[in-house]
């Protein structure tokens, strides 16, 4: 016993030795990331190829680690968090969480996309966007409402990732903008209605096949695999619902500094990078087709302009996630 | 994936270990564990129970396991806390909502279907390798055993890419029966082969055709086995995710991790955990019930003689097509998969800095879990051979109804106790390896409770007797000579923690990324070329495992 | 015509030969006993009998019918034959009231009262009727196994080492038990066993078998006092075997001169006695003198048993053939009660009783 307790007592600890340096080494500023793994690796290494700072990546979902963040409190070992979402920031924003963002970074975005809290500060975003299988259907057959597909004429003929975040913020932008009441028309509607998908890029991969006719994600899960094979979006197209529709909604993708941390200076530099010219440019030039929110950055030329959108107006800080969640289970979404 | 449980005879008030069984007859379990248990219980009835002298050391010992029986017990009583903390309002409000009603329906067919299907299936793949003229039975028999070493989402996934579109319930049971059907078919195939061919000689010759020989004399007496592996495939059922997201059918525990993802460690989810624990609790009991009081080992003493094997002359072509099938179904599918997805994506999928790192990491985990799991359960083992009685078994059945429970349980509970409670170790490798720890203790302590039983108690009083203190004459005897079963306790947990994935999500530390964790981001980004290595990685690293178990079920039952 | 006639039959496993050619024949209502060491054979031939595997050559008729010819064989469940196993073979996940009504129709009339019947048969108690095999005893369970098979009216009988798994008091009595009920059902039977005195004790006809093959076939009486050679002879129990020369049915040994079964004359031939044959009565030294044809030795060693002592007796004065002497003066093993037995040093006077017999 004593043998084999301690060969591999020692092989463990040699393993640990040469496996562990996420793990154990100076893991330089942990950023809480819901982002895009990808995306937020291009971020992290753009950073600490320019600062020498070093970003530890703890992936997750909005959710989750908004909610872990809360629980966490001041003991929370991360110094920045980055969503995909809005919902997620005005959670933690409401916790007293976040430390104030630095006024440079601040004003390297517009009013619109950072909250009038000057809390957090918006990243990148996202469109919403109804994809649909070109066979499946015509043009002139596509809802002209996201409330449409409520409708008992779209039983069983759309999908949603109702368990992520990316839903779940548009649902609480239709909150902001209809009320309680209608919303929870609305999913209990879909409830009846719907089929459910786990992930928007699993949603697009089955409206391509013609499993289902269509469904509710964001713009760039269409346009990234269009950049690279196209083999799960070649039958699909986009329909922007526009015309300030819920539907229409642009969701910001979040950037924060907590309160808590121990690195705020190499935090606040992290969060200034991302909204500056070095992290904006990832945005256009790389494979995340996010918009880019930056003052005076472009989106990439793929994209169908920002301006265009007619997206609904809303103060991401009013995002009520938890009255969403709430909303959800009641419907039996969740 | 995999969530080791066992709950044991001990469950039951009379004390039972005196009875000779032909297959270990507690509950869950996995196979090793069974195995191992099976050769305890068939050793001499009455094992020396400890002396006044040895009266200090147990004590300690006795207060060691206790403490950790109480530890494992932690997560059950966390998820009744958080039901009082709720309110009872809400609570109701939470449980009884037509979300839970879907649910239900919704596991409740999965396991009424599967289980079925897959007994059916394992008794017809047991009987063809075990007790026919099956040409290449040996073969067949590993190949019926090989699919475990494919953890359960990559059987999924190697499905969904394979029949793209595949869903619900049918597309559930189907991908279930390939992944899950080795847990009965182990026992099964074990059974047989240790049944007593003069029962079916008697049969014979008091006038029953084959036929009703079978039915009337074989398949009761593999009762036991059925009943064990069925429940270890339904507590499988409850406590997989990965399987079922990727062909969109919900069940408690994908419900319990959205949740969680939604809003963390909320009442919703835990909830939700409660019904789950009421579920596994559910099928434990439905077990020792329908298991009964039976011992369908030989009566009487010597050895059995050789089993003569079926003829199946004519028929043989066709019963090829079943194993052959089954193979193809469970073996074909996910290695023609990985191999596609490997060519289609080429060297570019094969980063190694990150397979290195994940690999590292991984290995780490599982080496550490594995010690603190076997090292937790050294008290505990010590005093079920050493000092059996009713405290020990209470003390064991904790431990055994804790392994029971989904990872996701457990993972919740660990991770809204160290939140609320213990916040410096929340997300640190301690939390981590003590999730891993309860969920796979089970697993160690059956090994060391057989590697225990076989080193005798005179060797510990000698060493005494020659002037050594109790816990170096403990160290200095038994402990050294069970380090075989410790060993392959160790194995086994380490072997689930590689393919754990659900509680490994929710507890690892920063900068975490397991081959199971790599393996479910990549293929939840629908990059299934890039997940490819590590569902390859993963089979590789299993497959070793599973060949020893497989030949180690050959062993335990006399061949 | 025989009631069971056994030619030729011969079974093999891959290259071992299980049995080599067997013939036997059994009347109907006797009993045989086949005998031999472990492996000799004699459970194959049972289990050919049974129809539980089909012998590779030879015939195997029942009452005139054949059971098995080469290859075909009737298998063994249309072949109405009882059979207990050593162990029972009882089924373990029924009631012993199942246990014996197992080959019984579910819905014969009077299932039940025959159950108990039986079990009365067998001297089974009716409260045992409804617990478990490993409820019971070795011995009990034996009476189950019989039980069970009588309850289809055997024409042949089986027993398969019934009796081996039970404590020795219990075997003897189990033994007298089963053949007088067997007797009284008048169901031929056919006992298979490694101990002697159990085939000689149970059987009127006994089989002993080696290698495939049987050694003798007779009466108890026959194979105990004059086995066909030294192996029968040593297999049903112990016996003195030395060189002599025999004529006029008398034979000159070490032992002096012995009475034979024979009145061949031979120049070198081997005789056999039972110790038990060989009386001892105490004398001394000076006792010796003066009487040639009188046998004496010394006690080298006695070891008290309880009832029965072994006695190591060294012959004193001998006319050893010259190639006994080459042997050594071996020292006799004999058996006697323990209240007569005599201390080790003391003088003894041998005597033999009966015949010796003559190996051919």
């Amino acid at each position: 016993m004593k043998i084999a307790l301690s060969t591999l007592a020692g092989a463990a600890l040699a393993l640990g030795l040469i496996s562990a340096p996420a793990m154990a080494e100076d893991q330089g500023i942990i950023v809480y990331n819901a982002q895009h793994e990808s995306l937020a690796k291009e971020w992290a290494a753009g950073f600490t190829k320019e600062t020498g700072i070093k970003v530890t990546l703890r992936n997750g979902g909005d959710s989750d680690f908004s909610n872990q963040i809360v629980a966490e409190g001041a003991a929370s070992p991360a110094d920045v968090f980055l969503t995909e979402n809005s919902p997620a920031m005005a959670l933690v924003e409401a916790a007293g969480l976040f430390a104030p963002v630095d006024a440079d970074t601040l004003a390297q975005v517009p009013q619109e996309y950072q909250p009038s809290s000057g809390k957090w500060v918006g990243v990148a975003a996202r469109s919403t966007v109804f994809a649909y299988n070109k066979d499946k259907l015509k043009e002139d057959q596509l809802p002209k409402s996201l409330l449409d597909l409520a409708d008992p004429g779209w039983k069983g003929r759309w999908a949603a990732s109702p368990s992520g975040a990316d839903f779940q913020a548009i649902v609480s932008a239709l909150l902001q903008i209809k009320g309680e009441a209608a919303t929870a028309d609305w999913l209990k509607a879909m409830k009846a209605n719907f089929t459910a998908y786990k992930g928007n890029s699993t949603i697009m991969k089955a409206v391509n096949a013609g499993e289902i006719e269509g469904g509710v994600i964001y713009h760039y899960y269409y346009i990234g695999d269009q950049a690279k094979t196209g083999e799960n979006s070649k039958n699909v197209g986009l329909h922007y619902f526009k015309n300030q529709d819920p539907g229409a909604f642009v969701s910001v993708s979040g950037g924060g500094v907590l309160a808590s941390s121990k690195h705020p200076k190499e935090a606040q530099a992290f969060l200034k990078w991302v909204t500056g010219k070095g992290g904006q440019d990832v945005l256009k030039t790389g494979t995340s087709y996010e918009y880019a929110v930056g003052k005076g950055d472009e989106s990439n030329p793929k994209l169908v302009p920002l301006a265009d959108l007619q997206a609904p107006k809303v103060d991401p800080a009013t995002l009520n996630s938890k009255k969403v969640i709430d909303l959800m289970t009641q419907a039996g979404l969740l | 994936m995999e969530i080791a449980a066992s709950n044991d005879d001990r469950l039951r008030l009379e004390p039972l270990t005196r009875l000779i069984r032909s297959l270990p007859p507690y509950g869950a379990g996995d196979m090793v564990a069974r195995l191992m248990q099976s050769a305890i219980d068939m050793m001499p009835a009455k094992l020396p129970a400890a002396g006044m002298k040895k009266r200090r050391s147990t004590s300690w010992i006795t207060l060691a396991a206790a403490l950790i029986a109480l530890i494992a017990l932690l997560p059950l009583a966390f998820i009744v806390w958080v039901a009082i903390q709720t309110g009872w309002d809400t609570v109701v409000a939470l449980i009884l909502r037509p979300r839970v009603g879907e649910l239900l329906v919704n596991t409740v067919l999965l396991v009424a279907v599967t289980v079925p299907i897959a007994i059916v299936l394992s008794v017809a793949l047991a009987w063809l390798t075990e007790r026919s003229d099956l040409p290449g039975n040996r073969w067949w028999s590993w190949l019926s055993v090989a699919p475990l070493a494919i953890p359960a989402f990559v059987h999924s996934y190697a499905w969904i890419s394979f029949v793209p579109g595949l869903h619900g319930l049918w597309a559930g049971v189907l991908v279930s029966v390939i992944a899950y059907f080795p847990f009965l078919y182990l026992p099964i195939a074990a059974a047989l082969r240790r049944l007593d061919p003069a029962l079916e000689d008697a049969a014979a010759a008091l006038g029953l055709d084959p036929w009703r020989v079978f039915a009337r004399v074989v398949l009761p007496q593999l009762r036991l086995a059925v009943c064990g592996g069925s429940l270890l495939v339904g507590l499988h059922l409850l406590a997989e995710y990965g399987l079922y997201v990727f062909i969109r059918f919900d069940t408690f525990t994908t419900a319990i991790v959205d949740q969680f993802q939604s809003t963390f460690n909320g009442p919703a989810a835990n909830m939700l955990a409660a019904v789950l624990v009421v579920c596994c609790l559910f099928l434990l009991a439905l077990e020792v019930m329908v298991r009964g009081e039976e011992r369908y080992a030989r009566v009487g003493s010597g050895a059995a003689r050789q089993q003569q094997r079926a003829r199946l002359g004519r028929a043989t072509l066709p019963c090829l097509l079943l194993p052959a099938g089954v193979a193809l179904l469970s073996l074909g599918v996910p290695f023609v998969t990985v191999g596609r997805w490997l060519l289609a994506g080429g060297t570019d999928v094969w980063r190694w800095d990150e397979i290195g790192l994940a690999l590292g990491q991984t290995l780490f985990l599982a080496i550490a879990g594995a010690v603190l799991a076997t090292l937790a359960a050294m008290p505990m083992a010590w005093i079920s051979i050493r000092a059996p009685g009713p405290l020990q078994r209470l003390l064991e059945s904790c431990n055994y109804i804790v392994g029971a429970l989904p990872g996701v349980v457990i993972a919740l509970a660990l991770v809204t106790i160290t939140v609320r409670v213990a916040l410096p170790l929340y997300q640190t490798l301690f939390t981590i390896l003590f999730g891993y720890a309860l969920m796979f203790l089970p697993r160690a302590l059956i090994s060391l409770r057989a590697s225990i039983a076989q080193a005798p108690v005179e060797l510990e009083r000698a060493a005494s007797s020659l002037g050594r203190s109790p816990v170096k004459a403990l160290w200095s005897t038994t402990i050294r000579l069970s380090a075989p079963g410790a060993a392959a306790g160790m194995a086994m947990v380490a072997l689930g923690i590689t393919n754990e994935l659900t509680a490994t999500q929710m507890l690892a530390p920063n900068g975490t990324r397991t081959l199971a964790m790599a393996f479910w981001s990549y293929s939840g980004e629908i990059d299934y070329a890039s997940a490819a290595p590590y569902a390859l990685i993963m089979v590789a690293m299993s497959l070793p495992m599973t060949w020893w178990l497989y030949v180690q079920s050959k062993r335990m039952a006399g061949r | 015509m025989s009631f069971l006639e056994l030619s030729g039959v011969a079974k093999n496993y891959g290259p071992v030969a299980a049995l080599a050619g067997v013939d036997l024949k059994v009347e109907s209502g006797s009993r045989t006993a086949i005998v031999g060491p472990s492996g000799c054979g004699k459970t194959t031939l049972l289990r050919l009998i049974a129809g539980f595997e089909a012998p590779d050559r030879g015939r195997i008729a029942l009452d005139g019918k054949v059971l098995a010819n080469g290859g075909a064989a009737v298998p063994a469940h249309r072949r109405g034959i009882g059979v207990v196993a050593q162990d029972g073979a009882l089924f373990p996940h029924l009631s012993i009231a199942d246990n014996i009504g197992f080959g019984m129709a579910r819905s014969e009339d009077k299932r039940m009262e025959r159950i108990v019947e039986l079990a009365y048969i067998v001297g089974l108690d009716k409260a045992i009727l409804k617990r478990r095999p490993h409820e019971l005893s070795g011995g009990q369970q034996q009476r189950v196994a019989l039980a069970r098979a009588m309850a289809m009216k055997p024409r042949l009988m089986l027993l398969d080492e019934p009796f081996s798994a039970l404590d020795t008091g219990l075997r003897a009595s189990m033994r007298k038990a089963v053949a007088e009920l067997l007797e009284e059902a008048g169901i031929t039977t056919i006992l298979v066993t490694h101990d002697q005195a159990e085939a000689l004790s149970f059987a009127s006809q006994v089989a002993v078998m080696r290698e495939g093959l049987f050694s003798q076939v007779g009466t108890p009486r026959e194979l105990y006092f004059q086995p066909r050679d030294r192996m029968v002879a040593e297999f049903l129990g112990d016996a003195i075997i030395v060189p002599a020369r025999i004529a006029d049915g008398f034979a000159v040994s070490r032992l002096g001169r012995i009475a034979v079964d024979t009145k061949e004359r031979r120049d070198v031939a081997r005789i056999m006695l039972r110790p038990e044959q060989v009386l001892l009565k105490r004398t001394s030294r000076e006792g010796m003198s003066g009487t040639p044809d009188m046998l004496f030795g010394e006690v080298t060693d006695c070891e008290f048993a309880g009832s029965v002592c072994t006695v190591a007796v060294r012959l004193l004065n001998s006319p050893d053939p010259p190639d006994a002497a080459a042997i050594g003066n071996t020292p006799l093993v004999l058996r006697r009660t323990g209240m007569d037995a005599p201390a080790v040093g003391e003088i003894v006077r041998l005597t033999v009783t009966g015949k010796a017999h003559v190996f051919a």
